[in-house]
């Protein structure tokens, strides 16, 4: 068996010993038992840490045919692709004949026969993944942190004294441009694969590169705007069916980045005329982007996470139950140390503060048909126009929350900003927009931001895409023959001055219980107040725990909610419907679960009534002063 | 594995060509490729589909190697074909192009210049592509089903396979190089080179026996009049977004069109394409370049089009017997009504009514009047209750229909406008959403708030079913035959009993008169249905699915194919119903005069309840009208109508039907007592029934009232129970 570092630094080389074993014993099932392996040798803890992950270290860094792991969401899905799983070399000069694994390679030997009657084809799946939109800087520092000290000291050592100082000129240019980075990038990666020493490699990075002149016209297609880092071409080999769009994936694989990957690309660009190749330029480049900027990931070992919350356990329920049983207990004490900070956050508004917290522990739980259940947009209306206060409350909630994205609607965001993703058939890829997010991103829209003028059809498209992600919690894409339905989980908070345009579950106008005078300086006490760093973790375990305990309601409450909703129409049909009686079911549910409650209780449902019966009085109040009311 | 005798399996083409034949009426014979064969010669026809249906009769082993073969076997029947060509010549034929001349010329010189002695250099003999001007191409067995662009793998290749897809991209259609002539410029030989891959390696030096003994380095030129191009085609098609599974990306596929294949799909095309899945062969340095991995396309066979209702009626066969029979059980109206919208609860006359609507009508044609089939139905109600729900429902399960809101649509947009063609500049109609609902629903959102101006665009559709345009010097009349589906929220914002429609929805009388069912749902409080209703929502909140029913809801496909079924029957009405249902309308009208009713009941009130009575006839999947359709088709109109008057039924409501049946048969009595002067008392048991039931009473409720009254010794029944006698 190979050592305990070799499986990290020289995956393949495990993968075809196991191959030539089975070709030996003639045993069937090596492929299993080698995946079965790499999960075995990753079920530690440690181990898990050991391998260098591609979101925090850059690329260069890591040593090609290696393993590494990537934190990723699913962006696009590409055909399949049909590969040689076995091929079979000639070598040259003994003529000696040999079967060989293609899997988890890209790129063979040179000798290969290719009329060899022993090839078999075989098929994999690739998935075009980029890093978690919106994820907060704190999420990733979280993730570093389990892994960088470790992770960072594998890559082989010829590199240690170029880093210092590549680094540092790295950052300055990404301050002067941020184009010439990814040249560096490209430039440096071909020069190490050619070269492999240090000193050739300045030069190699100022000779301006062909393939840096290809990546500066290439889209790495981001979801959201601004947003950095690897995407990856991830090749499934197993069970892809299982993988879905938008999926969150945690990916350990075979790292490949030859460069004879672009080659391919750029070989086929210059030499073969259109007509040959079925694949249009703009395609290829697309799906043979260059390896140094998109690298390809052969995936070993995959899993869908359910979150991507660096503070909470990532392992099933059950074994970490541990975790969760000591959490439950100091629930209720951090809601009221959270729900204290809120309420200083909502200018005193208690109640808004409650819904809120509500808010951000609220998840899709399950659909029935076409209704999501569970979903809780919060509508918060009456901020201060002055000073920014929607900025500052997203910087708080941004904290808070693993991921999230702040959306201004203001009327040149609408008309312009391509929210829902576009089928590109000229390229044949899925072109991303900002509602592409993963599970439980927070999206904030502030409505504060629109101003008086026209929406064109884009922006109407926009706005309808909103209302749908709101009221269904699906997008369609958008395949330019038909649309897709993509259901999401997403949690949408708006923020605005009156009753927002777009609809939504709950709505609470906010009732500053104090005003102070300077806005601007109050809430940056706020931001500022050194909320001890173990304050905030505190919290935003508190966040990412409620949202992941089971919830069940006892046949006996069910009783007594059912007998009170007959009361209440009773009394007055009009005041309570059907969907006020979801709604009221939703709150119960998240007012439980923040409490560290895994039932139902009459109490929890006494409670929640209660609040609902002060929101809805607010809105009656505010109704009859502003008039304007629908 | 014995290597198949492939000459053998020729002579079995050539076999199954010669001697296939199918039986006409009067029983001769037809010999269906020999046929095609004699036009082949003849080069009246280009393309010669193999049915492997046509094959399997004779010899289903020879259909199953041409399914997995593909490849080999099209070459197998071409060669076959080439050598019985000469065999079906009958005159002799007229070159069309100068490929034939071409052809003509090289075969007269080989047989005046043959020596028997010379053996002719293999390489250099005339290709059989060259020479052949025909295409050969399979069409797959009908038995096999075509697949989904996802389940095609690396195990079909080489295989026959049919997909299903839509078109995503086609390429111009360029002429392709399918055999390359070179001349010698020493010797004047010509030689030929057959090309299979995209591309290929010009050939240099002459081959030919005089210029390789001599050694005089004859250089080959290539002659494109002699070479043989076809037209090619790349297609690219794109899964259904129905045959996607939830949260995946549809798939795509390559597809290689050539000769009579082209031209025949542009993106945006519904397809099904029979073709063989086969590698693409990539030559010299691509090859090496490409490494692992290799392309796929797939090489089309049959390229058939196909809209959407079509494609439903494709699925229509496959509607088995087992299936029928889990529909047309014991209270399948009620069970498929259920089926609509299962995640509504309740409202089971308005889903009786939605589906009606789905099957429609039979639509009348006397004499160049035409009298509409389709359904409309307007539903209104308080905000809140659903109705954009059903609407949606419905949307989705009419296999064709458009779904508008009332504020979202102009006039222009629901009938048609006229715009110019950003390229040619020529002015264009581009139809609106009546008229891409044509043979399907229209959904219309939000009635109430749509412009006047906008509004009387639909009357013309609502009874006519055509759009009459006249704009921009275009005047044509577009067909619009589709049901409209309509939703409205009251002026008032709820319903206020006490006025009428119009005023209560500010919809003009003419366009509500048109509508065969109005709605309304009304949120009125009752303790039962609350309480069932808050059971319902917490068992969803509580186990996050749909509560147990006493059916499972039929799936909507299912759904769809039954109700494309019952869409092609034609029932009529017999003869013996039209009095019955001429009574009955006479009664309706007397009682519309006689109460202050707020609808209305006019000529459009007959037709209604004619199109309702055969739209249950086609959903019992029978031929002829019985009373009882025409009885449902009252109690929904009555119902309908009900529902309008709220306020009224709610005090007539609270008496028991049993009460209300009195005073309908006594009412009878004392009518009849003023008809036929005074011999009162007395009425006919089948009238009174007919009366009750029309009123929307079923018979078991006629009879329990009947015998409750004479207990109290209210009246008394004859032996016979033919007559009813007041005391």
């Amino acid at each position: 068996m190979p050592s305990t570092h070799d499986w990290i630094n020289e995956p393949l080389a495990v993968v075809e010993g196991m191959f030539a074993a089975s070709q030996n014993g003639q045993s069937s099932g090596w492929e299993a038992k080698a995946v079965e392996f790499f999960v075995e040798q990753l079920k530690e803890k440690e181990a898990q840490s050991l391998v260098p992950s591609l979101n925090d270290v850059p690329l260069h860094y890591l040593k090609p045919n290696s393993l590494v792991k990537f934190r990723c969401l699913i962006q696009d899905m590409f055909d399949p692709e049909f590969y040689m799983g076995v091929y079979e070399t000639v070598d040259p000069s003994t003529k000696a004949k040999m079967l060989r694994c293609g899997k988890y390679k890209d790129v063979t030997e040179s000798g290969v026969d290719l009329n060899s009657k022993s090839t078999v084809t075989a098929e994999r799946q690739t998935f075009y993944c980029v890093p978690i939109p919106g994820e907060n800087q704190w999420a990733k520092d979280g993730y570093a942190a389990t892994t960088s000290n470790q992770g960072r000291a594998v890559p082989s050592t010829s590199y240690v004294p170029s880093r210092q100082k590549r680094s540092y000129e790295e950052d300055e240019e990404m301050e002067v441009q941020p184009q010439k980075q990814k040249e560096t990038h490209a430039g440096s990666q071909s020069a190490t694969e050619q070269h492999g020493n240090g000193d050739c490699k300045r030069q190699e990075t100022e000779a301006p590169s062909s393939q840096a002149a290809s990546a500066s016209h290439l889209d790495l297609n981001f979801p959201l705007p601004g947003e950095k880092g690897p995407s990856c071409l991830v090749k499934v080999y197993e069970d892809w069916d299982s993988f879905k769009l938008n999926d969150t994936l945690e990916v350990y694989g075979v790292l490949s980045v030859s460069p004879a990957l672009s080659a391919l690309a750029e070989e086929k660009d210059a030499f073969l005329d259109p007509t040959e190749s079925m694949e249009t330029a703009e395609e290829l480049r697309v799906h043979c982007p260059p390896a140094s900027l998109v690298p390809r990931l052969h995936m070993l070992y995959g899993k869908r996470v359910a979150h991507n919350n660096p503070l909470l356990p990532h392992a099933s329920l059950e074994e970490s139950s541990a975790f969760f049983s000591s959490t439950l207990g100091e629930m209720a004490a951090v809601r009221a140390e959270l729900l204290s900070y809120f309420t200083h956050v909502l200018l005193g508004d208690a109640l808004a503060a409650e819904y809120l917290l509500l808010h951000l522990i609220s998840t899709v739980y399950s659909r029935r048909d076409v209704l999501p259940l569970g979903k809780f947009t919060l509508n918060l209306s009456g901020c201060p126009t002055v000073s920014s206060y929607t900025e500052l409350l997203y910087q708080i909630i941004q904290q808070l929350v693993p991921s999230s994205f702040y959306l201004a609607m203001s009327l040149q965001n609408m008309n312009q900003m391509r929210l829902v993703p576009k089928k590109d058939y000229v390229a044949n890829r899925l072109v991303s927009g900002a509602l592409q997010l993963a599970r439980n991103t927070s999206l904030f829209l502030d409505e504060t931001q629109l101003e008086q003028g026209q929406l064109d059809a884009t922006g109407v498209r926009n706005v309808t895409a909103l209302g749908n992600l709101i009221s269904w919690q699906k997008v369609d894409y958008d395949f330019n023959y038909h649309q897709m339905e993509f259901p999401c989980n997403i949690n949408v908070l708006v923020a605005s001055e009156g009753r927002s345009l777009l609809p939504s579950d709950c709505h609470i106008h906010l009732q500053p219980q104090v005003a102070p005078p300077r806005m601007e300086e109050y809430l940056s006490s706020i931001h500022l107040h050194p909320q001890a760093s173990s304050q905030l973790n505190k919290f935003r375990v508190f966040l990412g725990a409620a949202r992941l305990l089971d919830y069940s309601i006892s046949e006996e409450v069910t009783k007594a909610v059912e007998d009170d909703f007959v009361d209440m129409r009773k009394d007055d049909p009009q005041s309570i419907s059907a969907d006020d009686l979801h709604r009221l079911l939703v709150v119960a549910r998240l007012l439980s679960l923040s409490l560290g409650q895994t039932s139902l209780s009459r109490d929890s449902w006494l409670r929640a009534k209660h609040i609902e019966t002060l929101r809805r009085s607010r809105m009656e109040q505010h109704k009859s002063v502003n008039g304007n009311e629908p | 594995m014995a290597r198949k005798d492939y000459a053998a399996e020729k002579e079995k083409c050539k076999r199954f060509l010669q001697e296939f034949y199918t039986e006409d009426d009067n029983g001769k014979k037809v010999f269906k490729y020999g046929a095609q064969l004699v036009a082949l010669a003849h080069r009246e026809q280009v393309s010669l589909f193999i049915e492997l249906d046509d094959v399997a009769e004779e010899d289903p082993e020879l259909v199953e190697s041409v399914c997995e073969n593909a490849k080999r076997y099209t070459d197998l029947f071409a060669d076959a074909v080439h050598e019985l060509l000469p065999e079906y010549k009958e005159r002799d034929v007229v070159a069309k192009d100068s490929l034939d001349v071409y052809i003509e010329h090289r075969l007269m010189m080989e047989q005046r210049g043959r020596d028997p002695a010379d053996t002719r250099n293999p390489r250099n003999q005339y290709p059989p592509e060259l020479m052949r001007r025909f295409e050969l191409y399979f069409k797959a067995p009908s038995t096999s089903k075509p697949k989904v662009v996802r389940d095609i793998r690396a195990d079909s290749i080489g295989h026959l396979v049919a997909v299903r897809g839509i078109v995503t991209r086609a390429t111009e259609v360029k002429p392709m190089m399918a055999v390359a002539t070179y001349t010698c410029d020493q010797c004047g030989a010509e030689t030929y080179q057959p090309i299979q891959s995209p591309s290929f390696m010009p050939l240099i030096m002459c081959p030919s026996q005089e210029c390789v003994t001599n050694k005089s380095g004859g250089r080959l030129y290539l002659q494109t009049r002699g070479s043989k191009f076809v037209k090619f085609q790349e297609l690219r098609i794109q899964e259904h977004s129905d045959q996607v599974p939830v949260g995946n990306i549809p798939r795509s596929m390559t597809v290689y069109a050539r000769g009579e294949n082209t031209r025949l799909a542009q993106p945006g095309d519904h397809v099904a394409i029979t073709g063989i899945f086969l590698p693409l062969l990539r030559t010299g340095f691509s090859q090496a370049v490409q490494g692992l991995l290799s392309e796929t396309y797939l090489e089309a066979h049959s390229i058939t089009l196909m809209n959407k209702t079509e494609d439903d009626e494709l699925d229509n066969e496959e509607l088995t017997e087992e299936e029928l029979r889990s529909i047309t059980d014991e209270g399948f109206y009620d069970k498929l009504a259920g089926s609509i919208a299962p995640e509504i609860y309740g409202h089971e006359d308005v889903k009786k009514a939605l589906l009606l609507l789905l099957v429609g009508g039979v639509q009348q044609a006397p004499k160049g009047m035409k009298i509409r089939g389709n359904i409309n139905i307007c539903l209104m109600g308080d905000p809140g209750v659903a109705k954009s729900q059903l609407l949606s429902y419905i949307d989705r399960l009419a296999p064709r229909s458009q779904y508008t809101t009332g504020r979202g649509s102009s006039g222009v947009g629901l009938t048609a406008a006229v715009m110019k063609d950003p390229l040619t500049g020529e002015m264009t109609l581009e139809g609106g959403a009546l008229v891409l609902a044509d043979l399907g629903v229209c959904c219309i959102d939000e009635f109430d708030k749509m412009a006047d101006a906008d509004r009387t665009a639909i009357h013309e559709v609502m009874e006519q079913q055509t759009i009459s345009i006249a704009k921009a010097g275009i005047m044509t009349s577009l067909n619009a035959r589709c049901s409209i589906l309509a939703a409205a929220n009251p002026a008032y914002g709820r319903y206020n009993p006490r006025k009428s429609i119009e005023q209560n929805i500010q919809l003009p009388a003419a366009l509500l008169s048109r509508f065969d069912l109005l709605w309304l749902i009304q949120d009125k409080p009752d303790a039962d249905a609350d309480l069932r209703l808050a059971q319902h929502i917490t068992y969803v909140h509580q186990h996050s699915r749909q509560p147990p029913t006493h059916f499972t809801p039929i799936d909507m496909k299912l759904m769809r194919r039954y109700i494309a079924l019952c869409k092609k029957r034609q029932p009529v009405v017999p003869e013996s119903l039209a009095d019955y249902i001429t009574a009955a309308y006479v009664e309706m009208r007397k009682e519309a005069r006689v109460s202050k009713d707020t609808t209305f009941t006019s000529a459009r009130t007959l037709l209604s309840i004619l199109r309702l009575a055969t739209a249950l006839t086609r959903l019992r999947m029978m031929d002829t009208v019985e009373k009882e359709d025409v009885n449902e088709a009252m109690r929904l109109m009555e119902m309908s109508k009900d529902s309008l008057q709220a306020d009224k039924s709610s005090t007539a409501r609270t008496q028991r039907p049993a009460d209300v049946i009195f005073s309908l048969v006594r009412e009878l009595a004392t009518e009849g007592a003023a008809g036929r002067g005074g011999s009162g008392g007395v009425v006919r048991m089948a009238e009174a029934e007919q009366r009750c039931v029309s009123r929307g009473f079923t018979p078991a409720q006629f009879q329990e009232a009947l015998e409750e009254y004479e207990e109290l010794n209210v009246w008394q029944i004859n032996q016979a129970r033919t007559r009813i006698t007041f005391v």
